[in-house]
């Protein structure tokens, strides 16, 4: 009980503080035309990223934060992470660098403020520093070990739910708060999965949770 | 009702409670090289010795136990050798000689032991190279135990030694002769022993500095029944260094095999190789 219970705290302690919606900035929007970019869009340079994303778990961090792009009317998303594991759990500080990349084909909006994405597949790919027993140079001879100990890949399939807030007054810019899960796996585990056909392994037993909150601005 | 300033400032400390609460849950995996695993998964090696404890053999007794290696992405295999190990009559344990997982993973170890604590037998395994691969090592240490250990049962004393030389590079650590040597020369009252570990001396993965002491304190251990290694995934029963010690190396889960090992007087043995 106490596993379902802090998850669920999490998702609602996030969507707390996503629904508060200022109301101060919603009296003073100036009107948008629909078919003219919002003033504030052609201040936006084409590097500076969509949204900001905090996540826990997936195999990519105890924390993982950082940075998103999206796409073809936001079905498209690049997530950008860096995470963060403790020596506690690891036995040696863990650092990785991900790259997450999500196909999103449904936004059904529920009411004004609430959105929910049902499904979203994707793929990620993770580079993890300071494993304890990294390949030293000269230390295995070619494909001793087949796999590589610190690049990892693997699947995602997930849902969200998204709290639209009224736009920023000054740039029109729109903002959305969205809390996720994203159920993984990875390259090592599917390869366990793939060679014990006869059930030695359910597919249940690959699986990974990440749950985590993105933010636009 | 709440205003949505209060309600924030009580909300606010839940991810942080959370987060910490996290710790617990499995699913939620930080990292596969995370070792996180339920508090039933850990200490492995200490339990199943103390279940070993429980079921004593008498003074004089034959022993007999189950010997196999390198369990590692092997879990159908796993499954079709408990069943077979469990109509064996008369088997105090079975040992498993390194390799666990094949990439030094804590779910990996979590699942083997999922099938092997269906034996009605107690386990106990010694590390192999790839449980030493990434974080590998401090995962075996917290999910199995002891790098190196021994313990006596009945008039057997097992030494279980980490011999996997190269995953340290070669740097002379592993096998520790400081700690091999006095466990050899003190059998704890055991009549005779058991030398356990996954990478044979023959091996170009053995430490080559420490080939020769290794094998030379082996020589002169007394009553030496024989020296067992994995890491070959090839049976084998042979004494390679013509000095009266023999080494016996596992079949691999994969080979669908492993041997039923029967030992008695000062250092008799016998071997059966069983098919499952």
């Amino acid at each position: 009980m106490k596993k379902l219970l802090l998850p669920t705290l999490l998702l609602a302690a996030l969507g707390a503080k996503a629904a508060p919606a200022p109301a101060d900035t919603t009296a003073t929007t100036s009107p948008v035309k629909a078919d003219t970019p919002p003033a504030g869009a052609s201040e936006r340079k084409w590097f500076r990223p969509k949204h900001l994303v905090l996540q826990t778990g997936g195999g990519l961090g105890m924390v993982a934060a950082g940075a998103g792009y999206e796409f073809a009317k936001n079905h498209l998303e690049t997530d950008i992470l860096i995470g963060y594991v403790p020596k506690y759990y690891a036995g040696s500080t863990l650092s990785l660098a991900s790259l997450k990349f999500m196909y999103s084909p449904f936004h059904l909006p529920v009411g004004e403020k609430l959105q929910v994405v049902p499904l979203t597949v994707g793929a990620y790919f993770s580079y993890t520093h300071g494993t304890i027993n990294d390949e030293l140079k000269g230390q295995y001879s070619a494909d001793y070990y087949w796999f590589s100990t610190d690049t990892r890949y693997g699947p995602l399939l997930g849902s969200r739910l998204t709290f639209l807030a009224p736009p920023v007054a000054a740039t029109g810019q729109p903002r959305k708060i969205s809390v996720y899960y994203e159920l993984g796996s990875n390259d090592l585990y599917l390869a366990s999965w793939f060679n014990n056909q006869k059930g030695g392994l359910a597919f249940s037993q690959l699986l990974t949770l990440a749950l985590g909150v993105k933010a636009d601005f | 009702m709440l205003s949505f300033t209060k309600l924030y400032r009580r909300a606010r400390v839940v991810p942080v409670v959370a987060l910490l609460g996290l710790g617990g849950c499995n699913l939620i995996e930080f990292s596969p090289n995370d070792h996180r695993v339920p508090e039933e998964f850990t200490n492995l090696t200490e339990k199943n010795l103390a279940k070993l404890k429980a079921k004593p053999l008498a003074a004089g007794d034959t022993l007999r136990f189950i010997f196999t290696g390198d369990s590692q992405q092997f879990y159908d295999e796993a499954e079709a050798l408990v069943a077979s190990a469990n109509q064996q009559p008369g088997i105090s344990f079975l040992v498993v000689a390194g390799d666990i997982s094949d990439f030094g993973l804590a779910r990996e170890m979590q699942w083997v032991d999922e099938k092997l604590r269906r034996l009605t037998v107690p386990y106990v395994t010694v590390i192999g190279n790839h449980d030493l691969v990434g974080n590998g090592r401090p995962t075996y240490g917290h999910i199995f135990g002891a790098y190196n250990y021994s313990f006596v049962y009945g008039d057997t004393k097992f030494i279980m030694v980490d011999t996997n030389g190269r995953e340290y590079n070669f740097d002379g650590t592993a096998p520790d002769m400081g700690w091999l040597r006095p466990q050899l020369a003190n059998r704890d009252g055991a009549r005779r022993q058991v030398v356990i570990s996954h990478v044979p001396p023959t091996n170009d993965d053995f430490d080559p500095a420490l080939r020769t002491p290794y094998v030379r304190a082996l020589a002169e251990a007394p009553n030496l029944v024989f020296e067992m290694n994995g890491h070959n995934h090839s049976f084998s029963i042979t004494q390679p260094y013509k000095d009266g010690v023999t080494y016996v190396n596992s079949d691999a889960f994969s080979e669908r095999h492993y041997m039923v090992v029967t030992v008695w007087g000062d250092k008799q043995f016998r071997i059966k190789r069983v098919k499952f």
